[in-house]
């Protein structure tokens, strides 16, 4: 018997099955670049979240109670339809098969892939105190947890806040914009001290209090207090000091998703490790967004890296490589913004690393810091004027030696033509 | 996708109003070109050349809402 292949049957038995676990900004990009770069191929993206890709960088503005729902979604139901994209919402996957490349979900249902994708992102810690879970207590993650926010803070008239860094400025912002008076608990004497000096904190506190937050350093929280309903009632710090509230915010990091691939021959190391490629040391198995621990070529080691545009570019990269690996290189300098505030704040790339820094002070309000490694800049911070963004950037990029210039890197108006020509190697 | 004028100018005006059919591009965002563009233009009566992924009528949230106005 001969079996006469149609152009269009040949293909139907050819095309790649693409699963995607988690539907971020990661996992959606890689899907749009997949279905761009391969047309034929089947894609189904699965997410635990109960509604499709949304702007994960705008729920502080809705818990803020500046913007309304609808801009905040990205991609409705009707995209992945467009797109032929099998969604399945409120899936939990449950268990990841290498060998058999098939995952299995929490209804029992079994998907085959010849490439998974995994955009498992992470979960806010809760601390490790009494009362943690009380009413009114909030951790800040997903769109659904910016709505109740918003439901708690709306009815709040005092806050405590805890998480001196990136994400626990976001709830003072919301208290501040929702007219709570908040105090702002920090283990430490100053906000994000890994990355910035007093006087640069110094800005941001006094950026806190102008909207209602007050900073207590040294402090922390000890136990939570409730009321007889259970609803958080107060904070009492180590020194045994009781900050009375009818709302708490807790954003002390994230617990990265990696018990789906426990068990497995997936490599984890404090999130899933992957080369520059996104891939993972199973073959037809790529990682994107902040699960990952991935090669950063730039600073010749691995690294890790929560902002919205990296988990964009990664599932976009490992997109690419998954239908041809090593056709594209994870190559990026990150950045992120803190806009709540009247002048900006801006971090990039790695500015908890390296092994020297410079910082300077350069008009009122301005000052910023840039983290060197091996006599390159490797990260930094801008606060008031962000001008110098994109020669620092550059400058990573190219991986420049600015040892003996590093002042030149703190004068204003610094452009990367102001530093001594490269010599060659 | 439609195609761009070229050699257009944008500048940003300050806006409280946000529609919900608008489109919001946080700062972000924005590629490096952009965010130039946007730290350069906000809250000064200033014009630059139309950032590349920028339409006029978006809404950039930087230290305050922005709507781009690109002629």
């Amino acid at each position: 018997m001969t079996t006469d292949f149609t152009p269009e049957s040949e293909r139907l038995i050819m095309s790649d099955s693409y699963v995607i676990i988690g539907d971020g900004i990661a996992g959606a990009s890689a899907a749009e670049t997949l279905r761009q770069e391969a047309p034929d191929a089947d894609i189904t993206v699965i997410t635990d979240e109960g509604e499709s890709l949304y702007n994960r960088i705008l729920i502080k503005e809705y818990a803020k109670g500046k913007l309304p729902e609808a801009p905040i979604s990205i991609h409705d139901e009707s995209w992945y339809d467009d797109h032929d994209v099998d969604l399945r919402l409120d899936t939990v996957v449950v268990d990841v098969d290498v060998e058999s490349d098939e995952i299995r979900t929490h209804e029992g249902e079994t998907i085959g892939y010849d490439k998974l994708l995994l955009g498992i992102g992470g979960t806010p810690q809760q601390l490790p105190v009494e009362n943690a879970d009380a009413k009114g207590i909030h951790h800040f993650w997903t769109f659904q947890d910016a709505r109740k926010i918003k439901e708690s803070v709306e009815d709040a008239d005092r806050g405590a806040i805890v998480g001196a860094g990136l994400l626990g400025i976001d709830f003072a912002a919301i208290c501040g914009a929702q007219d709570v008076e908040a105090k702002y608990l920090m283990r430490g004497d100053s906000w994000w001290r890994y990355a910035l000096s007093n006087e640069g904190a110094e800005i941001m506190h006094e950026a806190m209090r102008e909207r209602g937050v007050e900073p207590v350093f040294d402090s922390g929280v000890d136990r939570f207090e409730v009321d007889d309903d259970g609803h958080v009632e107060a904070a009492v710090d180590p020194n045994g000091e009781r900050y009375e509230c009818d709302f708490a915010g807790v954003a002390i990091g994230l617990d990265l998703n990696t018990e789906l691939v426990e068990g497995t021959p997936i490599e984890v190391d404090d999130g899933i490790v992957v080369d520059e490629y996104m891939r993972t040391n199973v073959d037809n198995v790529f990682a994107a967004g902040d699960i990952t621990r991935f090669y950063d070529v730039l600073l010749g080691e691995q690294a890790q890296n929560g902002a919205w545009g990296s988990a964009k570019e990664q599932g976009t990269i490992a997109a690419r490589n998954m239908i041809d690996y090593e056709s594209e290189r994870f190559e990026w300098v990150s950045s992120y913004s803190i806009t709540h505030f009247d002048f900006p704040f801006l971090s990039f790339g790695h500015p908890t690393l390296g092994d020297d820094s410079v910082e300077a002070t350069t008009a009122e309000g301005e000052w910023r810091r840039v983290a060197l490694k091996d006599g390159k800049v490797v990260g930094g911070v801008l606060i008031g004027d962000l001008s110098p963004q994109s020669a620092f950037k550059k400058l990573m990029r190219e991986g420049r030696d600015v040892r003996g210039q590093t002042d030149l890197l703190m004068e204003p108006g610094f452009s990367v033509d102001d530093l001594a020509a490269p010599t060659e190697q | 996708m439609p195609i761009r004028e070229q050699g257009r100018r944008m500048r940003l005006r300050r806006t409280g109003t946000i529609l919900p059919e608008a489109r919001i591009r946080h700062y972000d965002e924005l590629g490096d070109d952009a965010q130039a563009t946007v730290a350069e233009l906000a809250g000064r009566p200033r014009t630059a050349a139309e950032a590349s992924d920028l339409e006029d009528g978006d809404v950039v949230k930087f230290t305050d809402y922005y709507v781009v106005r690109a002629r």
